[in-house]
């Protein structure tokens, strides 16, 4: 009993690979240093960004956080799963969120369709240097989510995962939540705050 | 307080009420956004609502509830430090 109760005051492990966590630590720090810069630039030039973030569609904006947030409980749904053995509702669970990420990506295309069909780029003004670099950078990151998710389901339904072995799992699921936590802050920075 | 991963959540806290106040929340700032809501407070509302989102989604969803020390001073200290930031920007640009 009393070898129990230590044991279980012990600090769990981080789910999944310590190398991704390094990963996800950096970049974190990367998507930080771009926060705070563009709070700083924004502060110098408030009017310029205040105009320009009417331009944004923050209709999208929120469909695509609700999309990311759907898509991590989608992606923790199949955690469970695969803990109690179950490997089909695992995939599936996993198949969802990859859904989800599909029509973040359409939307955030769709979005970017407008900006560049009305000449909007990189060097129009400080305030879509910022919107753009975000949010590309971001994108990005979705699609690597989404390939270490789609690698997983496949491993998955090659049987390499299972309720005593799932830390693949883990692995992405942890990368998949690191793009929803910076998204869950670029929204607002970006979009909304003014 | 002993913890067991494997025990189930309380029955209004656990991962389906956390997506569904994620998404709540998700919707209240859009909201504050598209009624053109601005001004220190609503900054700090829209930031208090990103640290409760953040917090569900690293203490719930990451699992970092339990881990070492270490590893939660990183990722709130992270959190923490963008949105300290963030609001010090806002209250000089007044």
């Amino acid at each position: 009993m009393c070898e129990h109760i230590v044991k279980a005051e012990e600090p769990k492990l981080l789910p999944g690979d310590l190398a991704m966590w390094i990963f996800i630590f950096a970049e974190l720090l990367v998507f930080g240093i771009a926060f705070i810069a563009y709070a700083i630039t924004r502060a110098q030039n408030i009017d310029m960004f205040n105009q320009y973030q009417l331009t944004l569609n923050s209709e999208i904006g929120a469909a695509n956080t609700l999309l990311l947030i759907t898509a991590s409980y989608f992606v923790v749904r199949a955690i469970h799963a695969i803990r109690l053995n179950n490997v089909k509702t695992c995939i599936l669970w996993i198949y969802a969120s990859l859904g989800c990420g599909t029509i973040f990506l359409l939307l955030k295309l769709l979005e970017y369709y407008d900006k560049f069909s009305h000449g909007i780029n990189l060097s129009s003004n400080t305030f879509y240097m910022f919107y753009l670099s975000l949010t590309l950078f971001h994108f990005m990151h979705v699609i690597l989510g989404m390939i270490i998710l789609f690698a997983i389901v496949i491993k998955a339904q090659r049987g390499h995962y299972s309720a005593e072995n799932y830390i693949g799992i883990e692995t992405g699921a942890s990368y998949w939540h690191m793009v929803d936590l910076v998204w869950i802050i670029l929204f607002p920075l970006v979009y909304v705050i003014r | 307080m002993l913890y067991d991963e494997h025990l189930p959540m309380s029955i209004r806290y656990n991962i389906h009420t956390i997506w569904l106040a994620m998404l709540v929340l998700t919707l209240s700032t859009y909201i504050m956004g598209k009624l053109d809501f601005n001004g220190i407070i609503i900054t700090f509302i829209l930031l208090l609502t990103v640290i409760t989102k953040a917090y569900f989604i690293i203490n719930d969803y990451m699992e970092l509830r339990g881990v070492s020390l270490l590893w939660r001073v990183i990722m709130y200290g992270w959190l923490w430090v963008i949105c300290i930031s963030i609001a010090i920007t806002y209250i000089v640009s007044l």
